[in-house]
């Protein structure tokens, strides 16, 4: 080990100082140990978000040698007066026992527990005051501060170097002469030396010993350090010219060697002798036990208390069951395995939080609700294989009856390792639900003991450019033109042609332009903020104050941990996931407006399992807005696998994953499939007899996650403890080292066993490959099923189905407007926004005997939810609004509400229906013959409105607003425009039908393309519905275009996708032409070139007259073409943004 | 520079002499009694003209204070109003 080391760094921040620190803790604990540090302090600002992250790295994960891991944190002290203007100053502490932890996480859930207060809970500064420090001093150690905010330098800086010296002493009678220390920094500023000196003078007078510490910012090199100047000016809002005496001035805060910061102290080789002293006292180790239970861990009778209840429950479940017998074996093994890992009181508890969701679900749902015989959630995950889950009601799918090994989720040998973490039991709930049942948890397990997990956002080339483009003092528009292009792909590479293609070469190639593209992959994947998790919750039985910091999350009623999935794994925290799933609150919906529409209630688990029409529709690939298969990926490959069952479609939803796609099972499994269905007796080829077993059921290819243990274990003799640990090592960031190991222990293992070397390395490359992600059996089963329900509710519910999707947005592949013509080209009926019908959220209704999807008027963009919960509820209780006048006065919209909704076309029913409300008198004058959105608008203009103050709504008088004169009614383009404007969609003509007749004639209709030949060279215009560029398509990208009578699958290479990138990345509306395909049921266009479509057609066209539209005035296309390409202008601007999916880092 | 304007302080070139460990030992021939502050300025990288500077605040053996700085990419020394 380094022992000559003479220098120990007791103060760097890390990303996880929030846009004050440029490196990951894991390149700090690699580039220490790179440096020959034998020890190293994390100490970021008011917080521990790193610590554990750091630790694990410096035990060996990444770094080179193993270097002691220093718990420490920068704290915010309020030096003011407590109604005084705030002014802080910072102090270093670093944990020496366990009682210094518990202080430390205390003292830091003080500094954030008041940064949530304000109206908006906008994060503030947090911060603790010196009484509080010294309350919480126990077992740290304290470090008197940085350079340039610490308590003593900044008071020095100030001209206040007698009120320094009295905080010094303050500090010293509360931490005593072994644990407080005066803080000495060389940041190369220009007083360094005076202050310095200053520093070790009042050190000598108080006999407290200096100690030199470097306060890095980053782990090396020069851009890493240009990256920290950048974040301060993000951090500020500022630009780096504004930000410039804010910033650290130089580049010495990046990490140097031992030597070099020996030699930064010359003058004060005491205080670098001084750091080893204090590292050598600083024994705690984050690492050990942090003193954490859960509920019910080690409660007396635990094992007797699920064993009773498994027992009652199995009686009733299997009561009659063919599988009585084996679910009874079944039981006992997972009971024996339970016992043996001491997990019984992790069952309880997880039964216990699914009673509270169902008494929440109960409260949610209401008792009459069609919903209340739903369960409260359902399983995901490994879990679901489990027969205690299943029993307990964690899970929904039988595992005996779908033939589920839990061994995967609970294994004895891999339970008992060191550092083995809980089984993991996700748990998916409608949102609303969970929304509820997030608070309820924290008041029954008490608000100290509980918390959700935090989560880091990181840095991806979108906010990259925004935050550094602006930091770098770039225009406005030119760093939104480029944003919106590097959008869906996350490839750092790629932003300099983004750039190019956005804002031209020219500019591309000035200076800041070039300093964003170099500074952008030195950001990516660094935390810029922390989150809450989306619903990961940590439950404790002592405080969780005392084992990790907890602060207010955004959402009110929520608190957070400082630590994330992986770092409260490494600390042994049971985390238990509430999660929201978007598909079962719009199943939840769906069945409650099936009972509510159709009279009685539905039950979603009386439906037959093999309903031919659903089959035939998801083989045809006819899945829009269905769970898992509804992407494209999934849609070219349904006409191939061809579901029939269940099972089968368990199969589809693990397949179309990155880890079976990058580990090459995809194409081998459905050309087996395809072989089998034409000759059953085709045998299948293994690539050795020993994997047989394993891969049968998925025709000798990996699909499954728990396959590559079993295949690990089969073909390479793993036990299983070695098996789980390869898969945990393939789903963690940190394990690139980890997997090389792994791998010369397969290709050992499998030569022993007779596997030559090429086919170990075959197979170990599918392992390898499957590294990006898959589902386990279990999980894909518990999905299939909901995929498989969603695609029945969309074949016989259909419009309850589309009108449950259109209210849980966002969610799925499709926007709404894309799933709205879906529904239409089916014969889904839709009406638009009306005061009079709609209510906040969409509706079926009955129109004309039909059920009609009614638009809700939550869907008019801008409006306030409050103002339509009002005006709808106004309605409900004294009837139905006489006219624009009435509304207005009675329902308390605002003038701007009142004008949004008249531009969606609510208020055309409304429209010179000016009577009093009581009198209900026939209308005074008659109201004009065709009305429309004008003259909605006139009135909305002259009806008055309500005036908002504060919480209060002073109404309208109900006068009679003056008639609107005649005006002239919005065109089909104007009102397509304004559809889009006002609720995101249109229901009437789509745009590309409007176009239609003025495009070239040979640019095709997407049902066309159907009568083409394959390789026919063709060309297609439409709106881009989604645009996708996978990771594992070498760099292909997938558009989907819809025009009127339905979608187009275009495959743009990567040339034309070069050539073409700004129309691929950003245009809502393109041209495509290309060379067609048809293979086995799917249609693409293998793009040669596409251009955003900004003018229908390149020479003039004759225009006709169109037919009345449903009853609205006579159409007026614009007859001139500059009217006609402002208004294609114009929807492009307007068009909705097509979903993107693509490359993550 | 705008016409009639004129900057203050511009740093002049100095003939500054070193020791081993790189700081000044003597600046136009006159040696250096001791170091009062050495510190770096570098700013503007991301225009097309960087700043780097390593400065020292000196004492002088004629009792003048003075401050030198050397230009991190040019290597030269300049000598500027401190």
């Amino acid at each position: 080990m380094a022992s000559a080391a003479p220098y120990v760094e007791l103060h760097a921040h890390s990303a996880f100082s929030f846009l004050d620190g440029a490196s990951t803790p894991m390149e700090l604990a690699a580039a220490a140990a790179k440096l020959g540090y034998t020890a190293f302090a994390l100490t970021d600002h008011d917080g521990l978000w790193g610590s554990m992250e750091f630790v694990q790295a410096c035990k060996g994960i990444g770094a080179r040698e193993e270097v002691k891991a220093i718990t420490g944190a920068e704290l915010t002290v309020r030096t003011s007066a407590p109604r005084a203007p705030a002014e802080y100053a910072h102090l270093t502490l670093l944990v020496e026992d366990g009682i210094g932890y518990r202080n430390l996480c205390r003292l830091l859930t003080a500094a954030h527990s008041h940064t949530r207060d304000s109206s908006q809970r906008t994060a503030e500064q947090p911060w603790v005051t010196v009484e509080q420090v010294e309350e919480h001093a126990g077992g740290l150690v304290c470090l008197s501060g940085c350079a340039g905010e610490g308590m003593l330098a900044a008071a020095w800086e100030r001209g206040g170097a007698a009120g320094g010296a009295a905080t010094a002493r303050r500090l010293l009678r509360a931490f005593g002469r072994d644990r407080f220390r005066i803080e000495l920094q060389r940041p190369y500023w220009r007083r360094d030396r005076s202050r310095n000196r200053w520093l070790a003078g009042l050190a000598d007078r108080l006999g407290a010993p200096a100690v030199a510490t470097g306060n890095v910012h980053s782990h090396g090199g020069k851009w890493r350090a240009h990256l920290q100047d950048a974040f301060v000016a993000v951090r500020l809002r500022m630009t780096l010219e504004e930000s410039e005496p804010l910033r650290r001035g130089n580049s010495s805060s990046a990490l140097a060697s031992p030597r070099t910061m020996a030699a930064r102290f010359a003058e004060h080789p005491e205080a670098v002798a001084e750091t080893l002293r204090v590292a050598e006292r600083l024994e705690f180790d984050l690492s050990r036990e942090l003193g954490y239970r859960y509920p019910r861990e080690g409660e007396p009778g635990v094992d007797r208390k699920l064993a009773e209840l498994c027992g009652t429950l199995l009686a009733g479940r299997y009561d009659g069951s063919s599988h009585r017998r084996k679910a009874e074996a079944g039981l006992e093994k997972e009971l024996k395995t339970i016992r043996a890992l001491g997990l019984s009181g992790f069952f309880l508890l997880h039964h216990d939080l699914l009673v509270l969701a169902r008494e929440v679900a109960g409260e949610v749902r209401g008792r009459d609700s069609a919903r209340s015989i739903l369960p409260p959630g359902r399983g995901r995950g490994s879990s679901v294989s489990s027969i205690v889950c299943y029993l307990t009601g964690l899970s929904h799918i039988d595992p005996v009856a779908n033939d589920l090994n839990s061994s995967r989720f609970l294994n004895e040998e891999v339970g008992k390792q060191v550092g083995a973490t809980m089984p993991d039991i996700d748990l998916d709930f409608p949102r609303d639900i969970r929304e509820v049942l997030i608070p309820r948890v924290h008041e029954r397990y008490g608000a100290d003991r509980s918390a959700l997990v935090a989560a880091f956002p990181t840095y991806r080339p979108r906010g990259a450019v925004r935050d550094l483009g602006k930091a770098l003092g770039l225009p406005a528009h030119e760093i939104e033109r480029v944003a919106g292009m590097v959008g869906f792909h996350e490839r750092s590479g790629e932003i300099e042609k983004d750039v190019v293609a956005a804002i031209g070469p020219e500019r591309a190639a000035t200076s800041r332009w070039q300093m964003l593209l170099r500074l952008c992959p030195e950001a990516m994947g660094l935390p810029r903020h922390a989150s809450q998790h989306p619903g990961g919750m940590v439950i404790s039985t002592r405080p969780l104050v005392d084992v990790c910091p907890v602060v207010p999350a955004a959402m009110e009623g929520r608190q957070i941990v400082q630590w994330d999935k992986d770092s409260c794994n490494d600390a042994g925290f049971l985390k238990i996931d509430l999660l929201g799933l978007g598909m079962l609150s719009a199943v939840e919906r769906c069945v409650e407006e099936v009972g509510r529409t159709r009279g009685k209630p539905f039950d979603l688990s009386r439906i037959p399992m093999d309903d031919p029409e659903t089959f035939s529709s998801i083989r045809a690939a006819e899945t829009t807005g269905v769970f898992q298969i509804e992407s494209r990926a999934q849609m070219s490959m349904l006409p191939r696998t061809l579901p029939e069952t269940l099972d089968d479609l368990t199969v589809q939803v693990a397949l179309v994953r990155p880890g079976p796609i990058q580990g090459g099972a995809v194409h081998p499994y459905i050309e087996r499939l395809k072989r089998r269905r034409e000759d059953p007796g085709f045998e299948v080829p293994y690539e050795h007899p020993l994997l047989e077993g394993v891969l049968r059921d998925t025709l000798g290819t990996i699909v499954f996650q728990e396959q590559v243990i079993e295949v690990a274990i089969a073909l390479a003799g793993f036990s299983a403890a070695q098996a789980d640990s390869l898969r945990r090592a393939m789903s963690r960031k940190r394990s690139a080292e980890e997997m090389n190991r792994h791998h010369d222990h397969f290709i050992a293992g499998a030569e022993e066993r007779g596997v030559s070397e090429d086919v170990a390395e075959m197979v170990w490359g599918q392992i390898q490959g499957f590294s990006g992600f898959g589902f386990p059996k279990a999980h894909s089963a518990a999905f299939g099923l909901l995929a498989y329900q969603s695609a029945w509710l969309r074949i016989h519910r259909a419009q309850e189905f589309l009108c449950a999707l259109l209210n849980e947005q966002p969610m799925g592949f499709y926007p709404p407007d894309a799933l709205v013509h879906e529904a239409q080209r089916r014969g889904v009926r839709l009406a638009g926004p009306d005061a009079n019908r709609s209510r906040l959220l969409c509706h079926v209704e009955r129109i004309e005997g039909e059920l009609t999807v009614r638009i809700g008027l939550g869907y008019v963009k801008g409006v306030r939810e409050e103002e339509m919960e009002s005006l709808v509820a106004e309605r409900e209780r004294s009837g139905d609004y006489a006219g624009i006048a009435d509304l207005a006065s009675r329902s308390g919209a605002g003038r701007d509400g009142l004008e949004r909704l008249a531009w969606a076309g609510a208020l055309d029913n409304l429209v010179g229906r000016w009577a009093s409300r009581r009198s209900m008198s026939p209308l005074s004058s008659p109201p004009p013959a065709l009305p429309g959105r004008r003259e909605a608008l006139w009135e909305a203009g002259g009806a008055g409105a309500g005036v908002r103050h504060g919480e209060d709504v002073q109404m309208a008088l109900p006068l009679e607003p003056p008639r609107a004169p005649e005006l002239k009614p919005l065109d089909e383009w104007e009102r397509t425009i304004a559809d889009y404007r006002s609720i995101g969609m249109t229901l009437d003509e789509h745009p590309m039908g409007l176009m239609r007749e003025e495009l070239d004639p040979e640019v095709l209709h997407s049902c066309q393309l159907e009568r083409s030949e394959n390789g026919d060279v063709v060309e297609v215009a439409g709106m881009v519905v989604a645009r996708q560029r996978p990771e594992t398509a070498n760099g292909i990208v997938f558009m989907l275009l819809e025009d009127e009578r339905g979608t187009v699958n275009l495959v743009v290479p990567p040339p034309v996708y070069e050539r073409c990138r700004a129309a691929v990345r950003a245009a809502p509306l393109v041209r495509a032409k290309g060379r067609l395909e048809r293979h086995e049921g799917t249609t693409n266009v293998i793009v040669s070139a596409v251009g955003e479509l900004d003018r229908p057609k390149s020479r003039r066209s004759p225009t006709k007259p169109k037919t009345e539209r449903r009853g609205g005035p006579p159409t007026h296309r614009p007859e001139r073409r500059g009217v006609r390409e402002r208004a294609v202008a114009e929807l492009r601007a307007v068009a909705p943004a097509g979903h993107s999916f693509g490359r993550r880092r | 520079m705008t016409p009639g304007l004129r900057r203050l302080y511009v740093p002049r070139r100095a003939t500054v002499e070193t020791g081993p460990g790189g700081e000044p030992s003597a600046v136009d021939g006159v040696a250096v009694e001791a170091v009062r502050e050495e510190w770096v300025a570098e700013d503007r990288w991301w225009t097309p003209h960087p700043l780097g500077r390593h400065y020292f605040e000196l004492v002088l053996a004629d009792g003048r204070n003075t401050v030198v700085f050397r230009g991190i990419v040019s290597k030269r020394w300049y000598q500027q109003r401190g």
